[in-house]
């Protein structure tokens, strides 16, 4: 008996330290990784977080320029009747290309992701995609919308609609996220009817129902469109 | 005698419920560290936004990218305000007739030329969704005009699936269809190479080809529409 005890005691005390080691490495094994993970998602999610803060103070910056011109050409308009020709012209060519306010009659559209794990095969389809807003974008003008806005980011001839999963960039960002709202000024009538037809957007139709996205429309008899705030610089193309 | 084992029998109850008591103690001492531990490292992760790093170098490709464009459109107007701040309204007719060609050139009101690519794109049951994301890629990746079998297409000009065929601004357009973008090449090279390898994977389609060019001509323009309901 007095022998066997501190033998014992050391065969204990010799697999407690091996389970220690055992689940020290686990331990390490399982949080380390993360960590790491944690550590680079957090560097990219500064670097994103300092893109968006540039990015909204040279829209700001932008908008002031644009005001600042504005202002000095009226100025110049008041004193000569050929620049108040040319200020007329470029007035009108500014409202068609998104570059200042619209407001009229149209529709609202407020498109929400599915709620998390709605599609179970985690092909993450309860998402809204930028081809969603796009498809909704093109239904609206074909059907009589003469001025688009995507949460706020107005839509010009050189629009372009990009993004990943849940995430929608319309031109130069910065991305958006559901629920994503679209306004549009025009026919109103011609927009509801195109946006109540089943056959319209077949893709959001069916995740609708098997997904849970919501596609919320309401007409009204003044909505308001913001002005472009981003760049419409186009230096590859001339006129010929 | 009796006293001896009633005496004893205490100080072996304190002795065998003391050892589970530490056992107990230890257990809930390792519990809880682990617990905090574990919560400690789920907060960390919780309090992250809920995106995975291809997103979130999406995100910095994209922003990049934009930030530059903004800049060069910061200092475009910047150089615009110096010039009508020093030069009356002889500096002001400049730049709203350099505007005034800007703006017709991109609402697509007037022939247009530059470098870009021109695709191909012959299929059977291809729908206008099928060449709004053509168009659309095309656009985000850098195209400043367009053209489909000679259409001009700019944002905002319908593009409709019909009982006869797809669409552009009411004009049937079937396939095969020429698409022809203008703008920077490298960029619209590499869209296009990704594009014409994935409709190469499409059963509907026959054939899908782009090649660069120097310097292609847009004659094609958009009609104007005057606005009806909206008021700038």
């Amino acid at each position: 008996m007095g022998r066997t005890q501190p033998l014992s005691t050391a065969l204990v005390a010799l697999v407690a330290l091996a389970v220690g080691f055992l689940l020290a490495g686990q331990v390490k094994a399982q949080l380390l990784t993360p960590s790491n993970q944690v550590g680079r998602n957090q560097a990219l999610i500064r670097s994103v977080q300092d893109l968006e803060r540039t990015n909204q103070a040279d829209r700001a910056n932008i908008q002031t320029l644009r005001a600042q011109i504005d202002a000095l050409e009226a100025q110049a308009a008041s004193q000569s009747q050929t620049t108040q020709g040319l200020q007329n012209q470029v007035a009108d060519l500014r409202a068609h290309a998104g570059l200042t306010p619209l407001h009229g009659p149209g529709v609202e559209v407020v498109l929400t992701s599915g709620p998390p794990g709605s599609d179970p095969s985690g092909q993450s389809r309860n998402l809204i995609t930028y081809q969603d807003v796009q498809d909704l974008v093109n239904l609206l003008f074909a059907s009589g919308a003469e001025g688009v806005a995507v949460s706020g980011r107005r839509i010009t001839p050189l629009s372009a609609f990009t993004g990943s999963e849940g995430e929608v960039i319309v031109d130069q960002g910065p991305p958006l996220f559901s629920p994503i709202r679209i306004v549009a000024v025009g026919d109103r009538n011609g927009m509801e009817a195109a946006l109540g037809d089943p056959n319209s957007l077949p893709s959001l139709g069916i995740r609708e129902i098997q997904f849970q996205l919501t596609l919320r429309v309401r007409g009204a008899p003044d909505e308001t469109l913001p002005a472009f705030d981003g760049s419409l610089e186009a230096p590859h193309v001339g006129k010929a | 005698m009796s006293a001896r084992p009633s005496s004893r029998r205490p100080r072996q109850r304190s002795r065998s419920s003391a050892g589970p008591m530490a056992v107990w103690l230890i257990a809930l001492l390792v519990a809880l560290i682990a617990t905090v531990q574990l919560r400690s490292q789920a907060e960390v992760e919780r309090s992250l936004v809920q995106a995975d790093p291809a997103t979130l170098a999406f995100s910095i490709d994209q922003l990049s990218r934009s930030n530059d464009a903004l800049e060069a459109q910061i200092s475009d107007l910047a150089q615009r305000k110096s010039k009508l701040q020093s030069g009356g309204s002889t500096a002001a007719d400049q730049a709203l007739q350099t505007e005034l060609d800007q703006l017709r050139i991109l609402e697509g009101l007037v022939p247009v030329h530059g470098p870009g690519v021109v695709l191909v794109i012959d299929a059977s049951g291809l729908t206008a969704l099928d060449l709004q994301d053509a168009l659309n890629n095309l656009a985000a990746g850098g195209a400043e005009a367009m053209a489909v079998n000679d259409q001009r297409v700019v944002a905002g000009v319908p593009i409709v699936q019909t009982a006869g065929g797809v669409t552009v601004g009411g004009t049937l357009t079937p396939a095969p269809w020429t698409i022809v973008a203008i703008g920077d090449t490298n960029r619209l090279a590499e869209t296009s190479d990704a594009m014409t390898q994935q409709l190469r994977g499409d059963r509907r389609v026959r054939q899908a080809t782009y090649r660069v060019e120097s310097d292609i001509v847009i004659r094609a323009v958009v009609t104007e529409r005057p606005f009806v309901y909206g008021v700038p």
